[in-house]
């Protein structure tokens, strides 16, 4: 039963479904009248209940079993949402998650599973028999009042009523405890009037609770009258009279737990049989390649032999694609997320903010491991939206814009890049403010500040050292921002932009390589060498004459296009030659650096070629200026400049 | 000395309770074996208490609830301790709902009805 096939299986298809109960809950948030929500929810947990039972994980089990239940009796309608209720529900759906987590790391568990499903049954009014260790454990009746037994609880104490928790336990011998319940509450009406039971009268009577119960009792009478008349009755062990608030708790006694990842690295990919078979095929005609190349070998027919290479070669790169497209895996996958996570973000700031998130183009496919990196990266910038962009209701009104902020991430795929983009309509990037924040922190020079632009903004916020809010929201991990994204999407090949107009909202864009495994390349030669730009990064190659060159302030520079570009001799860089022959003409590979372009001097241009990125170990990580290498048709080794942190 | 009516229809239940309650230091005012005598000789000895089978065979269509209803009707503050066995759950819920004091579940020990009939009398003593 325990199969790894099954154990995959069973892990990739729980964190699927934990995924879609989040956005489930997301929406049921909004509205608690989407009943369709709720059967999904408890479709979903259904089947997790189901799965985790099957592969014998009993805790997992026990939890879903407890959130069915619990959505059972919130879609018959037994029982009503609340806000508490919504609270707690999230906060078990994260620590089924760690779990699920925990258990396929075969780490020991840290949640106290029977602590949820007890809260859980609080809620359903069916107390699990725990209550020894409750007791230990304090306060655990509190008790969630409805709005509208806040009303009657209101007009009750204006009417000079007082109102008291009692909190009732039976002795543990205690025989037909049901009866026993029922007489305390027959008692207490006598006395007032019982606003809410917990369990509920009905269940009560039925015996339906372990050994406590609570009321809330609206009287005139004073608490020792009440304490002395239920104490006539047998077999109470504690009767606990306090003061009762009506204000419904802010605050939820469950706290979530504070490691929330929302992102789970890629360990498994559900690939559809198509593109399996699609696989199969080529590498069927590839061994029948294989079979008329010996047959042509033994003819000696050279344009024949030719025709069957160049075969060969097509089938090849038809199967490297298709290998690719089983990397992929949509957008959606970190996407799907959001909803969740903008949810509890928005919670978390202090300010009364509410956020609506729009997603488009979440059915673009990306590499894996680039789908492992983006869904952090994201994370940041929409906390960066929420906390810093989004103004709370209030200004947003007096703005004259909607109550509600909005954040759009849209995805697109253009050529060979994927660009996503992160838009909010809050109060925009304030330059000046950037500015005064940035010589305080002495980043840029008194000069500086009035002539800053898009890209020294962009170079300054993304300064580990940066921050504009003095606040740090805990979820994107203790104040590490714009900062981490930048070195992040460095790694990956990516690049991050922005647009932003004071009071309309800023946008970031990132662009990203489809793929990090194969890339376009220009091969260029250097000496004997043969180097590798990727073309993500090139804007454009030429050829000039070496009286073009001129220099300024030491530095040689050509012009195109009325444009000023800085020369980087390659060779004299790689210390591969020493002097450069000025006369003959130069090939000059003008690429995209960190802030501006550059002109970079190479022998000979050799062509643009797909290449596949080998990492290069611990050894190569050491050397600066090269992102990786690759292996050419001649066999021999080529490296790739890493064009934005060479210069 | 407070003054006990033990209702039930078996006469070993009466013994056994009378004993203990004799024990006890309560005085038994009368004995009676089922609702209808239960309700006469509440109003002829006006008891402080009275012990209540909550099983007991129809008389007159007076059950052991019926009596209790009975009795409440012609004194509403009197006290009575219904005795039953497991299992009757429901006529507990609706003898408490006639107006029953309190309760008692056999097999019991002695100090538990001593216990159950001074808390009930409570604060009157």
């Amino acid at each position: 039963m325990m199969d790894k096939n099954y154990w995959e299986l069973f892990f990739a298809e729980s964190e699927e479904y934990l995924r879609q109960i989040n956005n489930c809950l997301v929406k049921l948030e909004e509205d608690y009248s989407q009943t369709e929500a709720l059967n999904e929810i408890f479709r979903l947990m259904h089947t997790i209940k189901g799965m985790s039972a099957t592969m014998g994980f009993n805790e997992l089990a026990e939890f879903s079993h407890a959130i069915e239940d619990l959505f059972e009796a919130l879609r018959s309608g037994k029982q009503k949402i609340t806000p508490d209720i919504m609270d707690t529900i999230f906060s078990c759906i994260d620590a089924f998650a760690i779990l699920l987590e925990e258990i396929k790391a075969k780490k020991e568990i840290s949640i106290d599973v029977k602590d949820y499903i007890c809260r859980i049954r609080n809620i359903i009014n069916k107390r699990e028999e725990l209550s020894e260790d409750l007791s230990s454990k304090g306060d655990v009746t509190e008790i969630d009042v409805s709005p509208q037994e806040v009303e009657i609880l209101g007009r009750k104490i204006e009417e000079g009523w007082d109102i008291y928790k009692l909190k009732i336990k039976l002795v543990s011998e205690c025989l037909m405890k049901g009866a026993r319940a029922f007489l305390v509450i027959v008692r207490l009406k006598k006395m007032g009037e019982v606003i809410k039971i917990v369990p509920p009268e009905e269940e009560l009577k039925k015996g339906n609770f372990s050994i406590y119960f609570v009321v809330i009792l609206a009287t005139k009478e004073e608490e020792k009258v009440i304490y002395d008349e239920l104490s006539q009755i047998l077999e109470l062990e504690e009767i606990k009279i306090t003061p009762f608030s009506a204000v419904p708790r802010k605050e939820n006694k469950i706290k979530s737990p504070i490691t929330t990842s929302y992102f789970k690295k890629i360990q498994s990919i559900r690939i559809p049989v198509e593109r399996l078979d699609k696989v199969m095929n080529y590498v069927g005609e590839l061994s029948i390649a294989k079979s008329r190349l010996l047959e042509v070998i033994n003819l000696k027919d050279k344009s024949l032999l030719e025709g069957t290479v160049s075969l060969i070669e097509r089938l090849i790169s038809s199967l490297q694609d298709e290998v690719l497209q089983l990397r992929l895996l949509p957008i959606s996958y970190i996407l799907d997320a959001f909803p969740r996570i903008v949810r509890d973000l928005v919670k978390k700031s202090d300010k009364p903010k509410s956020v609506e998130i729009e997603i488009k183009g979440s059915e673009i496919e990306l590499d894996r491991v680039i789908l492992d990196e983006l869904g952090d990266i994201l994370i940041h910038i929409l906390r960066n939206a929420i906390d810093h962009g989004i103004e709370d209701e209030q200004t947003r009104e007096k703005l004259g814009k909607s109550r509600k902020g909005k954040i759009t991430i849209n995805v697109s795929r253009e050529k060979g890049q994927v660009i996503v983009e992160i838009i909010d309509d809050g109060k925009g990037i304030d330059f000046n403010e950037i500015a005064k924040k940035a010589l305080e922190k002495g980043i840029i020079s008194e000069k500086e500040v009035t002539s800053l632009d898009v890209q020294k903004v962009l170079d300054i916020i993304t300064m580990p050292s940066f921050s504009t809010s003095t606040k740090v929201s805990d979820i994107s991990g203790r104040g590490v921002g714009l900062d981490m994204v930048k070195v992040k999407l460095d790694a990956l090949g990516g690049r991050l932009n922005f647009e932003s107009e004071l009071g309309k909202g800023t946008k970031f864009i990132i662009t990203l390589p489809l793929t990090l495994a194969i890339v376009k390349a220009m091969l260029v030669e250097l000496g004997q060498e043969t180097f590798a730009i990727p073309l993500m990064s090139i804007r454009e190659s030429i050829k000039i004459e070496g009286g073009e060159i001129k220099t300024i302030q030491n530095i040689d520079v050509i012009k195109i296009r009325n444009e000023i570009i800085p020369l980087i001799w390659l060779g004299r860089e790689l210390a591969i030659k020493e002097e450069e022959e000025l006369n003959n003409k130069l090939s000059v590979v003008v690429v995209e650096g960190k802030n501006k372009s550059l002109g970079l001097v190479v022998d000979k241009i050799i062509g643009e070629q797909d290449i596949v990125v080998k990492p290069l170990g611990n050894i190569g990580k050491k050397v600066k200026g090269f992102s990786g290498a690759t292996i050419l048709g001649n066999g021999r080794v080529a490296l790739i400049l890493d064009v934005v942190n060479l210069l | 000395m407070a003054r006990v009516l033990i209702v039930d229809d078996a006469l070993f239940m009466r013994k056994m309770l009378s004993d203990i309650l004799k024990k006890e230091g309560f005085e038994v005012a009368g004995e009676a074996e089922n609702g209808k005598e239960a309700v006469e000789k509440y109003k002829a000895l006006r008891p402080d208490l009275v012990t209540m089978d909550i099983v007991m065979p129809k008389m007159e269509e007076i059950d052991g609830i019926s009596a209790v209803k009975e009795i409440i009707k012609f004194d509403p503050k009197a006290k009575i301790v219904m005795v039953s066995a497991m299992g009757q759950h429901a006529l507990v819920v609706e003898a408490i709902q006639a107006g029953a004091k309190d309760f008692i579940v056999k097999p019991f020990q002695p100090s538990r009805v001593a216990e159950a009939i001074r808390r009930v009398l409570g604060r009157d003593k």
